[in-house]
């Protein structure tokens, strides 16, 4: 009640605004980039050290948003604990693992920091959409410290 | 969906906030410490993002050495320099974050492939920041 009261206090200050919830996930995993249709050279010139023959790896970190209404009795878009569930349940899949082989997601795509970000994100919508709670915003993928990749609606 | 690449580059330069409509005193009272007549550095930190589709074949927005060789080309000018004394542009403009975003926005976006460039974020100093998007 107390919160509901708080709330129509406030109405058009933060009821106008959009409110978003990310929390932040870290996995590692190796990748290669190479076209078996390309030559040796052509690959190298392409993508440069990530077609090295045995693959390399990243640490990457994941920052996953979520936005969607207030709930009125938890004041929550979502309980932290269950988006930590649904994204784990997907980030397991990606972890300690080679993207090129170890996952099916990368046989007719590469594995590049886009599309490693475009799959997560479809596989983190399909949950978020079956929870029913909140809607998946955005998410943000980072490949050490120089580089990310953003995936959003 | 929209997919966007966004990659972290580094430049240090000199300057001085100094308006040539205002007189020395105008001058210090506006820019404070930015004013201090021989100038002051900061190391530049420029969050460059590239929008568009992941090339089918090579699964990129871009390719990195030729992001590298875009955004390169127009900070290697400015690093370790003087911007108001060796960039001609900033001879006539004050080279306030917000005036330096644009001049690399404009240097940037000629580099890249035809709306690519999609937002800029220059940190001058770990307190403060500029940004400028095509919509965001």
């Amino acid at each position: 009640m107390m919160f509901n009261y708080i709330l129509s206090k406030l109405d058009g200050i933060i009821m106008s605004s959009n409110i978003s919830i990310t929390k932040r996930f870290e996995f590692s995993g190796s990748h290669r980039l190479w076209r078996e249709e390309w030559s040796a050279e052509e690959n190298k010139r392409i993508f440069g050290n990530s077609a090295n023959l045995h693959g390399h790896g990243h640490n990457f970190v994941l920052f996953v948003t979520i936005s969607g209404e207030i709930d009125d009795v938890t004041g929550m878009i979502i309980n932290l604990s269950e988006l930590k569930a649904i994204v784990n349940d997907v980030v397991i899949r990606f972890d300690h693992k080679f993207l090129n082989m170890d996952t099916p997601f990368f046989k007719d795509i590469l594995p590049t920091l886009e599309n490693i970000a475009t799959v997560l994100f479809k596989l983190i919508d399909e949950k978020i959409n079956s929870a029913g709670v909140g809607k998946l915003k955005k998410i943000r993928l980072q490949q050490g410290n120089s580089l990310s990749a953003e995936v959003w609606r | 969906m929209n997919i966007s690449l966004t990659k972290i580059f580094v430049f240090s330069a000199a300057h001085r906030l100094h308006s040539r409509q205002l007189n020395e005193e105008e001058n210090r009272e506006v820019y404070t410490k930015c004013n201090n007549e021989f100038g002051h550095g900061h190391d530049y930190i420029l969050e460059v993002t590239v929008k568009g589709k992941p090339h089918t074949q090579t699964g990129k927005i871009i390719l990195n050495r030729e992001f590298d060789t875009a955004v390169n080309s127009v900070i290697g000018i400015l690093d370790h320099k003087h911007l108001d004394k060796e960039i001609p542009f900033f001879k006539e403009n004050i080279s306030t974050g917000e005036i330096l975003i644009q001049y690399l926005w404009g240097k940037i976006d000629k580099k890249l492939p035809d709306n690519l460039l999609y937002y800029l974020k220059l940190w001058e100093t770990n307190n403060n920041y500029f940004e400028m998007g095509r919509d965001k």
